[in-house]
């Protein structure tokens, strides 16, 4: 077994080990990267820097506790910018699992750093069952489907939802999610409705959407911690996605110089007749 | 009867969408009829999650009962389900740990350890894909080697170091990037599975509407 | 920092520990937390549902004093129903519930997956072509082609011989390119996900050290 042959049969613990540590060292010395802010983040931003203030804004929490590391950040950076607009925020979730717990947890940080209101400023209306229901059914009464908000308060009694009926009465759709759920907000919402959308999505799932801003479906994309980390810096609130692009960076690199060491090893160990190993 | 009563239900229940799609539901009987059922759907909807979790109960149960291999975890299991469903149902004037809001039992063991867990499963996978890039990641063919190109190129644009990087060979290379890989080749790619996928949900839809398409209910 | 919140900071980094060992092997621990996890999810289910459709969908809108909608005890019943497929020898019944919700979302799905997908991703394929400039047709052109042969490479219903055959091999090219910058972003994802838990262990955790000692 020659050198090249030890490398490509390398135990796989090894290389978890080099991840731990690409994610270690940028945190004991940290080092600030300056983040480029794409066309579709700053399309983003600048859709609802455009809103007259007051306007009233759907955020969506759309997004399971797995991903909070991507997608909490966008959640916190649209807050920042709304509130700061003075934008009347409410919130809906689509997902079981931990949905109105973020939402009720993220929204209530950031107003009060704002000094707003809830039933005044911003509102939580919480989960319902049947996302496409539940979007289609919003299109005709949001009081329909939601009868109160999620600690149970119903919306009559809440000043901020009295004037709003349906879509119609929503200048802007932030949807931050980390599945599907976005292409019915499209396809359902927009599509029927008009509203404006745009989106925070994970990384895996952003590369789909490319094709609904180019459509004007969408307005604006983040994708992923970096579309995080662009729309802290539009906002001006640096946090934890900013953070995150120096180990990114690492990891990034790390990755590409195991594929690369990977193919050397995978051609100098074809002449000898292995052809690397399949996961 | 078994099948029939579900079809005619079905084709009811959805034909309410088509066709009020074509008139103002603001303004006819129709929209308000359109209004109930959705909310009908929503809630019914809610109990296929009851449903769910009544389901692993009694697998867990069976196990316990039948003191199969490994039975300690599924007693864990269905002592974690009681331990957080309980207090969340009781009504919160009995006392401040019960119910969902913040410093009830359900809402710290959701924050503190069931969200924990579930993050760290999906932070495992960060592990995986560097394993993964590292043994399966190989130019074999053309095919192969346009997608590591891509890859790498894309991996490169993402991050600042890796942005930097690919400045210093052209200025406009990150922004290439992004017109031509992006929201050239990948946008028309995803198009075509959009269009193609949409186009087998509609016409699915139109067969469960109709009644062709009957395996949703199961055998029986 | 008190007591009780360090507390809560060692138990969450415990389990995130237990998760993590699973990267060594297979261990008693990680499956004591994962069955933990397994079940408190469940039971998160059971209070939502309780609270989001028992409580406010169906039991307030029925016994309100003002305007009670009495009859909302119908989709009550349906749901019910679904239960019944836990009981083989009336299993069938949960099919008119199952059939209410199946019918509802396909009657949505016609009218958004035409209106909402299928014609405005093709009408930007192709108004694009005429009303964009050189460069904006170029690329338009490059969307066509892009769109029509992954369109045709997952076509199975006819072999991928001749014209066909040129036209899918032309989509598999496109889709590796696609499928690399999937990669590239699947990569971020993930490490996004792993940097949330570090970050946690090395400030939370291992800061809360401080305070103890």
């Amino acid at each position: 077994m020659n050198f090249w042959d030890k490398i490509s049969s390398l135990d796989r613990r090894w290389i978890y080990l080099l991840v731990a540590i690409a994610v270690i060292l940028p945190l004991i010395f940290p080092a600030d990267f300056p983040v480029r802010i794409t066309p579709e983040a700053t399309q983003l931003y600048e859709a609802i820097e455009a809103l007259p203030d007051s306007s009233v804004v759907l955020l969506t929490f759309d997004y399971y506790p797995s991903s909070t590391a991507e997608t909490e950040p966008m959640s916190f950076a649209a807050l920042h910018q709304l509130f700061r607009k003075d934008c009347r925020v409410f919130t809906m979730t689509t997902i079981p699992l931990g949905g109105p717990s973020i939402a009720e947890r993220v929204t209530r940080t950031v107003a009060q750093e704002y000094g707003k209101q809830y039933g005044i400023d911003f509102v939580n209306l919480g989960y319902k069952a049947n996302y496409v229901a539940v979007l289609k059914g919003m299109g005709t009464s949001i009081e329909a489907i939601y009868p109160t908000d999620n600690s149970g308060t119903p919306l009559a009694q809440l000043p901020m939802m009295q004037n709003i009926r349906n879509y119609k009465d929503v200048s802007f759709i932030f949807a931050v999610a980390d599945n599907a759920i976005v292409e019915y907000w499209i396809s359902i919402v927009n599509a029927q409705y008009g509203t404006p959308i745009g989106a925070g999505v994970t990384a895996v799932s952003a590369p789909k959407y490319y094709s609904f801003v180019s459509s004007g479906q969408m307005t604006g994309l983040l994708g992923g911690m970096k579309g995080a980390a662009e729309y802290e810096q539009l906002v001006s609130k640096p946090a934890i996605a900013m953070k995150g692009m120096g180990i990114q960076s690492l990891i990034h690199l790390l990755i590409i110089g195991l594929v690369l060491v990977g193919n050397i090893g995978y051609f100098f160990g074809k002449k000898k007749g292995t052809r690397g190993i399949s996961v | 009867m078994r099948t029939t009563v579900p079809v005619i239900i079905a084709f009811l229940s959805g034909i309410v969408m088509i066709v009020s799609f074509f008139f103002n539901p603001d303004r006819t009987i129709l929209g308000q009829i359109e209004s109930e059922v959705l909310v009908w759907v929503t809630i019914v909807g809610g109990f296929t999650l009851l449903l769910g979790v009544v389901s692993i109960t009694r697998v867990n149960f069976r196990s316990v009962r039948l003191q199969k291999e490994g039975w300690f975890f599924n007693l864990l299991t269905l002592i974690s389900i009681f331990v957080m469903a309980i207090p969340s149902i009781l009504p919160v004037s009995w006392s401040p740990l019960f119910g969902d809001r913040e410093g009830s039992i359900y809402d710290w063991l959701f924050t503190n350890v069931d969200s924990i867990m579930m993050q760290t499963m999906f932070g495992l996978l960060a592990f995986y894909i560097a394993s993964a890039a590292y043994r399966a990641f190989r130019a074999r063919n053309a095919e192969a080697t346009i997608l590591l190109l891509t890859a790498v190129l894309v991996m490169l644009w993402r991050v600042p170091m890796g942005e930097a990087f690919l400045r210093l060979f052209s200025d406009d290379l990150p922004q290439w990037i992004n017109s031509y890989v992006m929201n050239g080749a990948n946008m028309s790619v995803q198009r075509g599975i959009i269009i193609g996928a949409a186009l087998g949900a509609a016409s699915m839809s139109l067969r469960i509407l109709l009644g062709i398409e009957r395996t949703y209910m199961g055998k029986g | 920092m008190t007591g009780i919140e360090i507390l809560q900071i060692w138990i969450a980094a415990f389990f995130t520990l237990a998760i993590f060992s699973f990267l060594y092997r297979d261990n008693a621990v990680y499956k004591f937390a994962e069955h933990i996890f397994a079940g408190l999810s469940a039971g998160y289910y059971v209070g939502l549902i309780w609270k989001s459709v028992i409580i406010q969908q169906l039991w307030e809108p029925m016994t309100r004093a003002d305007n009670p909608k009495w009859y909302l005890f119908i989709p009550g019943i349906i749901g019910a129903l679904m239960f019944a497929r836990l009981i083989p020898r009336i299993s069938w019944v949960s099919r008119l519930a199952l059939a209410f919700v199946m019918g509802n979302t396909a009657g949505v799905f016609i009218i958004s997956q035409l209106h909402g997908l299928i014609l405005p991703q093709m009408q930007d394929t192709m108004l694009p072509l005429l009303n964009g400039g050189f460069a904006g047709s170029l690329l338009a052109f490059i969307t066509v082609i892009g769109v029509i042969s992954t369109l045709v490479y997952f076509y199975f219903s006819k072999e991928h011989t001749g014209a066909l055959g040129v036209t899918a091999r032309v989509g598999v090219w496109f889709i590796m390119i696609s499928f690399g910058a999937h990669f590239g972003y699947t990569v971020m994802g993930r490490v996004s996900l792993l940097i949330g838990r570090v970050y946690f262990l090395y400030n939370d955790w291992i800061g809360s050290l401080s305070h103890i000692f």
